[in-house]
């Protein structure tokens, strides 16, 4: 039996964002969705449970507005909901957002194991797995492509630049999975109106001892410019050696 | 007033928008083109309670309500009009009417299969020679004991050739007038019931069409769906569901051209500018984007007030008729903006275009859309 706690974040869909003339980024009309890399992580978590038996409960912080992200999160699957929840969690660095998760977790949902996506899909900062386990004081593995647990223990297959290592962690541990874990259902209809029969947890800002200060300020966000260059070449042998020299000089070809 | 979707139904629409993008538009063209019915897909609908979507859980639906039903037949729509009616027609007409209108054994044996998706229905009224004109059908039923014959020749049917449960319509005393007409529930197999050949469309091509032809068709009276005479009470009830399914679809039809043209416009340049800035194309895409807004609005309005439980028969209209005939008329415009590019095989608006036009016809006629709200409004 095996107790998974599964952290997800309430993010704004990209695909909403518009950019002004000016480079900046217009959020005035955006939707929101639970993150891509959590939504993997969802699904790790309960495909885990229904191999090992237990509970997936799904955790997150954030404004009120994310009730909706946890009623989505909760038609994929986990049992019930842990929901801490200010008007102020919108904005949290990753250090105040893995404190807050730390102190909803530790004192509301007794586990085994956690599991995170490998960072959101809107700040992707990667930190807030790493800094939750340090926060609990439990060993880390991240970006895990595949996850096995027995007799006490995890087995965590990490991906890492040119390699592929593999760990092993006594529990209760953290993991954070890369988005090969699992691919995420789509929630049918009977999915969604039943999670909101589910229970949710919700915890105020009152409850917990007072959220650090942020380590991070953000001071501005822009939209990425990229500067695209069109040069025209023909099936001419003098034209094929012009376009591997132009793709050596800008570094494509070595 | 609240134009506020609940939060289930918002996500209802993001899951079935994922469903389509996934599932329905990689294979809409392809099944346009050989008018193939996915039975695939129709079974990964079924998996995720798609197909039964208004009809109570203890029937084998999914016990949402008509609204999010219309969401969903506008957002299968929106990449595939053929599957979105399909959808429709089965949970709009075939199930709403079991539901409505059964008995309790018929809706264990005939509603429950239907709402799970396992059965496909079909609604079988017009004849060769009633559309419009219901009064003008010839097929009989007569009785025999406590059994019913059938004869007749139905044409048009949608899902004919594949349906499972046929609710089917005829005269058991044409002397009787209006309450002659009586409904049965005929399952596929019944001696006499035969279904016909698909019928090439120009449009919605991959929904199977069909005569179904009945002779000396025997069934018991334990088939008769309501009371005998109930019938064209019955398919006019079928129809105010029904049209707020066309109009959803027609609304998903619009949505799809919105997209396409927003997006060939803002590709395509001329004479050194996106075609989007050029006030011509850009108006044409104001018009179509608060058509549409107008159009879904009388859809959802519709669905509403038939979850409200109240009376909805001339909104059912009104968005139909406004939905279809924007959707028509919105779909060439797009075809336009696309010029020689969206006149070609394989362009989403080219398809749009052909599939909007069956959306005028079928289920009322945009003529009998004004019938009825004429005869609603000067009463």
């Amino acid at each position: 039996m095996l107790d998974i706690i599964v952290c997800f974040k309430w993010v704004v869909d990209e695909a909403f964002i518009r950019r002004t003339s000016s480079g900046d980024l217009d959020f005035s009309s955006v939707d929101y969705k639970i993150s891509e890399y959590d939504r993997n992580a969802i699904e790790a978590a309960v495909r885990l449970r229904e191999e090992c038996g237990g509970s997936v409960t799904a955790v997150t912080v954030g404004p009120p507005e994310a009730a909706k992200g946890v009623k989505d999160a909760l038609s994929r699957g986990p049992d019930r909901a842990v929901f801490a929840e200010d008007p102020l969690f919108g904005g949290l660095d990753p250090s105040q957002t893995a404190a807050v998760l730390g102190q909803v977790i530790s004192s509301k949902t007794p586990f085994n194991l956690i599991i995170c996506g490998e960072g959101s899909g809107d700040v992707y900062s990667q930190q807030t797995g790493p800094r939750l386990a340090e926060f609990l004081g439990i060993p880390c593995a991240a970006y895990v492509q595949k996850l096995t647990v027995k007799e006490g223990r995890v087995t965590a297959e990490r991906k890492v630049e040119g390699f592929i290592e593999v760990d092993s962690l006594p529990l209760p541990a953290l993991v954070t999975v890369l988005p090969d874990i699992a691919t995420p259902r789509i929630p049918g209809v009977k999915d969604t109106l039943m999670a909101s029969k589910k229970a949710v947890i919700k915890v105020g800002k009152n409850e917990l001892t007072a959220v650090p200060p942020p380590l991070l300020k953000t001071k501005s966000v822009r939209a990425a410019r990229v500067e695209r260059e069109c040069e025209k070449f023909t099936a001419e042998v003098e034209d094929i050696k012009r376009f591997v020299a132009a793709l050596q000089k800008r570094g494509v070809l070595k | 007033m609240n134009f506020q979707l609940t939060e289930e139904q918002e996500l209802i629409r993001k899951n079935i928008r994922e469903f389509a993008a996934k599932y329905v538009e990689p294979i809409a063209a392809e099944i346009d083109e050989n008018e193939r019915h996915p039975t695939e897909l129709f079974k990964k609908l079924a998996e995720g309670g798609w197909m039964g979507i208004p009809i109570p859980t203890q029937y084998g639906g999914s016990g949402a309500d008509y609204l999010t039903n219309a969401i969903v037949v506008e957002e299968i729509s929106r990449s595939c009009s053929s599957t979105g009616f399909t959808v429709s027609i089965h949970v709009g007409i075939a199930c709403m009417l079991i539901l409505l209108f059964g008995n309790e054994e018929q809706k264990k044996k005939y509603l429950v299969p239907l709402a799970k998706g396992e059965h496909m229905g079909a609604f079988v009224l017009t004849e060769p020679g009633a559309g419009t004109d219901v009064m003008a059908a010839t097929t009989t039923a007569a009785k025999d004991g406590d059994f019913y014959v059938l004869n007749g020749t139905k044409t048009f049917i949608s899902n004919g050739p594949l349906a499972d449960t046929y609710l089917v319509f005829c005269w058991t005393d044409k002397a009787a007038g209006r309450k002659g007409m009586s409904s049965f529930i005929i399952p596929r197999g019944t001696p006499g019931l035969i279904p016909g050949e698909h019928f090439h469309k120009m449009g919605l091509r991959s929904s199977q069409t069909s005569e179904v032809v009945f002779k000396d068709c025997r069934v018991h009276k334990d088939n008769l769906l309501g009371k005998e005479g109930a019938g064209l009470t019955n398919a006019m009830t079928g129809f105010d569901h029904g049209r707020v399914g066309i109009a959803a679809q027609s609304v998903g039809i619009l949505q799809a051209a919105l997209d396409e043209s927003i997006r060939y416009s803002k590709e395509r340049v001329q004479m050194g500018n996106p075609i989007a800035r050029h006030q011509a194309i850009s108006w044409m895409i104001a018009d179509m984007a608060t058509d549409l807004e107008a159009a879904r609005f009388l859809t959802y309005h519709a669905a509403w007030l038939k979850d409200q439980g109240k009376p909805f028969s001339k909104e059912a209209s009104m968005a139909k008729l406004f939905a279809a005939e924007k959707a028509m008329h919105h779909t060439i415009k797009a075809v336009q903006i696309h010029g020689g590019y969206g006149y070609i095989k394989g362009a989403k608006v080219e398809r749009l275009m052909r599939d909007a036009k069956i959306t005028e016809i079928y289920e009322g006629t945009s003529e009998a859309q004004r019938m009825v709200i004429s005869g609603n409004v000067l009463r």
